[in-house]
């Protein structure tokens, strides 16, 4: 953010050094450059295409609109000023001149405090022009402000947007180059009406595919990873609390043999309990006590719950997650 | 989140069907006029400290104007190759329309950029020998250079 800060006052320091260029530079080559009839005459075709190109763009920042308007009003006002003095002013005359600096400061602040009403005015009517324009413009400025400064030779041409705002002034060199593609956008909105908002998604069937995927909490989506090693390990537990056996982890696929081993084993446990009541029920009560042993009380009284607690230790080396699945396994066993 | 997958890859989904459009059109489609969303905001992060983000609109609207950008430069570009009878846009047509527009300051990145990727790429120096190929194929890495090098100026332009 520090950056962008810096960047965003550097450049309005160019602006502001851009419009005092304006005022120093321009006024001459302004008026010996151009003539009224070809002003005009390129005023008007410009209308011409930029009522064309308004469906190009859409305003998107209030606040930049803001800023963009404040530029411009200040170099419309400069150059007005300067426009409507240069008849009684030779530009030789360096003292007149400084002079004359002063008087379209008071000009400026007058047009202002009239201005103010007019632009009121405008936004009520004309939002739409309003909204699509200032956006176009951020463009020009930016390009003025980032070279005007550095090379003083250069000749500005006026561009006209439209008869209610003042003249734009881009640099010469790009000028033909933003008329020729003023005309390509205008030739492309007529061959194909471009969409003014964008289209949330380019494939429906990737957002489809994307709409049905399972979503986290905070709405990210599920990692497919981070699942399926759940799911191993909880049935690892299961191998182990059900057979009391100690087997390394491997891959994924003997990992399913494995769990599948163990519903077996589990299945066969719950039908030995359920018709006999011989020496493997005494087990299966051996291994309920050793883990309530384990959870609550610790007894060490006979070998098999010695055996169990000597599990238990091992289990406890094994990660928190195993720790804290043991508590269901037995809820499944008393069941 | 669920138009990030389809960004990246809109440059290559000619084939796929689109929605809101049965018949679309080869020359304005979105993922023709822009260059892709992702990239750009890529680009925008290095800028940015680790904790940074964009808004949405904001990568939206440097999409926007990084891709008028490159259709103003290859424009320029364009037009001196239909003068002189020329097919195929090179780098040095772009570098001399920079140089036209008034961009004289890019041109020393530009010229770094585009000897590095020539000489990285012998696949892009047997495109460019290639008077066959297709024109917007062609541009698009120089597109990429182009941006870079004002990536490059920009990156300086702030520090200083």
């Amino acid at each position: 953010m520090a950056m962008q800060t810096v960047y965003l006052k550097e450049h309005e320091g160019l602006v502001h050094s851009s419009v005092g260029q304006l005022s120093s530079v321009t006024s001459a080559p302004w008026w010996s450059a151009l003539g009224s009839q070809p002003v005009y005459g390129e005023y008007c075709g410009q209308m011409k295409s930029f009522s064309l190109e308004i469906s190009n763009y859409v305003d998107q920042f209030g606040a930049g609109k803001q800023a963009a308007r404040g530029v411009e009003q200040l170099l419309d006002k400069g150059h007005t000023t300067q426009f409507t003095i240069f008849p009684g002013i030779s530009s030789s005359d360096d003292c007149k001149m400084s002079g004359d600096a002063q008087n379209p400061q008071a000009t400026l602040s007058l047009q202002s405090s009239l201005a103010e009403p007019h632009n009121r005015f405008e936004i009520g009517v004309n939002q739409p022009m309003i909204c699509a324009k200032y956006p176009y413009m951020d463009q020009f400025y930016g390009l003025f402000s980032a070279y005007g400064p550095q090379i003083s030779g250069r000749i500005m041409l006026p561009i006209n947007l439209t008869s209610d705002e003042g003249p734009t002034y881009v640099n010469a060199k790009q000028y033909h180059g933003i008329i020729r593609r003023r005309q390509s956008r205008a030739k492309a909105v007529l061959e194909n009406k471009m969409i003014k908002r964008r289209k949330p998604y380019m494939h429906e069937s990737r957002h489809l595919h994307a709409t049905r995927r399972p979503r986290g909490c905070g709405g990210r989506f599920l990692n497919t990873k981070s699942s399926t090693d759940g799911n191993g390990k909880n049935e690892s537990e299961v191998i182990k609390t059900s057979g009391r056996q100690f087997q390394s982890s491997a891959s994924q696929s003997s990992e399913v043999l494995q769990s599948e081993v163990g519903m077996l084993n589990s299945s066969k446990q719950t039908n030995r309990s359920s018709p006999n009541i011989s020496g493997s029920e005494v087990t299966s009560m051996y291994s309920r006590e050793g883990f309530d042993g384990f959870s609550v009380n610790p007894l060490g009284s006979s070998v098999h719950s010695l055996a169990d607690m000597i599990g238990s230790e091992h289990g406890i080396i094994r990660p928190t997650k195993w720790v804290a699945a043991v508590p269901g396994n037995c809820y499944n066993l008393k069941i | 989140m669920s138009d990030a997958p389809a960004s990246p890859c809109g440059g290559g989904g000619g084939g796929s069907h689109e929605s809101g459009e049965h018949s679309p059109r080869s020359n304005f489609r979105e993922q023709d006029r822009f260059l892709p969303i992702a990239n750009i905001s890529r680009i925008m992060k290095k800028a940015l400290p680790p904790n940074g983000k964009i808004a949405k609109d904001a990568k939206e609207t440097v999409q926007e104007c990084v891709s008028e950008f490159i259709s103003f430069v290859t424009s320029e570009a364009s037009d001196k190759c239909q003068r002189e009878k020329r097919k195929t846009i090179n780098g040095d047509d772009l570098l001399w329309a920079m140089t036209t527009l008034g961009f004289e300051e890019y041109i020393d990145p530009l010229k770094v950029y585009l000897a590095a990727y020539r000489e990285g790429d012998s696949k892009g120096s047997a495109k460019g020998g290639d008077a066959s190929a297709k024109r917007d194929v062609y541009q698009s890495p120089n597109g990429q250079v182009a941006h870079q090098g004002s990536f490059s100026q920009g990156v300086n332009y702030t520090n200083s």
